[in-house]
């Protein structure tokens, strides 16, 4: 099968929708499909694959907390629209085409069947608010539609009104299960340790509530250390962090994905104390698979994923004290880690991209229309140069048995 | 000079009128498009499902035991033979038969097995497609404004789908495919 990815956000810069894309496209390549990737990037040069065309740069507008790329224009559509012709595809994936994206550009030019994912899940979003119904002419168009969440799927039944199937985020399980790690000795041979992955200066990632638990830890584990992996600003975080736990912190900094993978196949418990705004947690569904037991704030992405906690201990967000208990606790109770570290990886394999792919797959082939037949380009004026204001300010094409 | 003002007003109106029902019957032809290729789509999904079920009637009565195979092909030539409303009914028993059904099935080839569970995961995708494109369309066909200027009046409105296909499996977070259904 041709199969064209959309992928709205910069690929040169790290962000979980870009690895969806980039891990997907991967596996569908493994299983013999084509695979072709349409993203914007922050420069053209950074993209070096073949079989990823630029999309054009995007201009950067605050939404939902972090930074959304606006893309829109006759300079995109015009790329848009080559990328489509030589693509020749039998079908094309766009995700979170609910923003002015390169993603709702070929919502609007493509013609054929047309796949969706989306991945938002805040629904105080108003950027959406104001822009879902403008878009949603050109969303209409979407043959099928899925979303990676069921918090996902409620966004996209209550401001874009559609249904969606769920299909979540995947993660290569066999890449986190298997390899050596950081120290190349075993698991807990160099005392106990506490592994933490994200971008450690946003506060609603909740590091400072993870430091201050760290106070309780150490006084019953002396030994224990905190690993922190991500980026930020360093000054910033030994501040935070204080004289006294100094000595209990290693600041790994922004690490390739292998280091990732093998930090967390060397920590004894994984932390997530985010406060807010996670839509999924695939960091943890991560740590699962390279079997460290996990303990969480109760985010509603958290709980489900980890089983409604089943697969994991979930403490109150924001409770240093709570957290610091989970904590000391699980590091003094080796029989309940190998427990949770067995069922986590059970609940990890269910989200394995191999399977996911599958079922991905499943979806392309429902909306594949009986006889066949490619995504083409649709007449060059039927988009407009600005981005879509809800009511008809062109003329209207009239087709007519063309499709 | 305020009458051709007027007239002016009333033209511009006129027009953007004209633009917006013009774009709305794109919107419309648009959707029953997707709607018409959404039921091809179940609807040959369905059929395999019936044909599949058939063949595992036919082929495989040992397996299945001689009571559940006259069952199971009674009720896919019956989802065959069935129209409009009944068709759900019909489509309806021929899934719970096949639900009925012992997930391993000793003695069936596996290739026949995979397809069938593939089937059925594709028949919840494409049910589940078809009634977003019926929704859609009814959404902005029961606007007050294609109402009104009675765009699409002489079409009827698309019927929604509804069978049990234990859609939980396709709507789960995670993959419930292969347990049973809560």
């Amino acid at each position: 099968m041709r199969i064209g990815l959309v992928c709205p956000y910069r690929w040169d810069v790290p962000g979980g929708v870009q690895y969806h894309v980039r891990d997907l496209a991967e596996t569908l390549r493994g299983m013999g499909h084509h695979v072709e990737v349409l993203t914007p990037a922050e420069r053209e040069e950074s993209i070096t694959d073949p079989d990823i065309t630029f999309a054009g740069r995007t201009v950067p507008v605050p939404y939902n907390g972090s930074m959304a790329s606006i893309q829109f224009g006759p300079v995109s559509a015009a790329r848009v629209r080559r990328w489509l012709r030589d693509g020749r595809f039998d079908v094309v994936h766009v995700h979170e085409p609910s923003t002015p994206s390169v993603s709702l550009l070929v919502c609007m030019i493509a013609r054929g069947p047309i796949v969706a994912t989306f991945h938002t899940a805040t629904t105080r979003s108003k950027m959406l608010v104001v822009l879902g119904p403008a878009a949603r002419p050109w969303l209409e168009r979407i043959a099928g539609r899925i979303a990676v969440s069921d918090f996902a799927r409620r966004v996209q039944v209550e401001h874009l009104g559609g249904d969606a199937v769920i299909i979540p985020n995947g993660v290569h399980v066999g890449f986190f299960a298997e390899g050596p790690t950081l120290t190349g000795r075993p698991r807990g041979a160099d005392g106990p340790t506490i592994g933490f992955v994200g971008r450690f200066d946003e506060p609603r990632k909740g590091l400072p509530v993870l430091l201050s638990a760290m106070r309780t830890v150490v006084r019953e584990h002396p030994t224990a250390r905190l690993l922190v992996a991500g980026r930020g600003d360093a000054e910033q975080l030994w501040s935070l962090v204080g004289e006294d736990l100094r000595a209990h912190v290693t600041l790994l900094g922004e690490v390739p994905e292998a280091e990732k993978a093998a930090l967390l196949r060397s920590i004894d418990v994984y932390c997530a104390p985010n406060l807010l705004g996670e839509s999924f947690g695939v960091i943890l569904i991560e740590a699962m698979a390279a079997g460290a037991p996990v303990v969480a704030s109760d985010l509603d992405a958290f709980v489900t994923v980890l089983d409604d906690g089943a697969a994991g201990v979930v403490v109150r967000r924001d409770d240093a004290a709570q957290l610091g208990r989970a904590l000391a606790d699980l590091l003094a109770d080796p029989v309940r880690r190998a427990e949770l570290s067995a069922r986590g990886s059970a609940v990890a394999a269910r989200y394995d991209w191999q399977l996911l792919a599958r079922r991905i797959l499943a979806v392309y082939e429902t909306v594949l229309p009986a006889g066949g037949g490619t995504v083409t380009a649709g007449p060059d004026d039927d988009v407009p140069g600005v981005p879509p204001t809800g009511t008809a300010a062109r003329p209207p094409r009239i087709r007519r048995g063309h499709r | 000079m305020t009458s051709e003002v007027w007239l002016l007003i009333a033209a511009g109106v006129l027009l953007l009128l004209l633009v917006w029902a013009g774009w709305t019957l794109t919107r419309l032809r648009r959707l029953a498009v997707r709607v018409q290729r959404a039921e091809a789509a179940l609807d040959a999904q369905l059929r395999r499902r019936a044909g599949l079920a058939e063949e595992l009637a036919r082929n495989h009565p040992a397996a299945l035991g001689e009571e559940t195979a006259e069952r199971l092909a009674a009720a896919a030539a019956d989802a065959r033979a069935s129209r409009g409303g009944d068709r759900e009914l019909a489509e309806n028993a021929l899934g719970q038969e096949l639900r009925r059904l012992s997930s391993d099935l000793p003695g069936v080839p596996a290739p026949l097995r995979t397809d069938l569970a593939g089937t059925l995961t594709r028949v919840a995708l494409a049910r589940r497609f078809y009634n977003d494109a019926v929704r859609d369309t009814r959404e902005l066909r029961g606007r007050r404004f294609p109402r009104w200027v009675g765009l699409h009046r002489s079409r009827p409105l698309p019927r929604y789908f509804d069978i049990d296909d234990r859609i939980g499996s396709v709507t789960k977070d995670a993959d419930t495919a292969g347990r049973p259904a809560r």
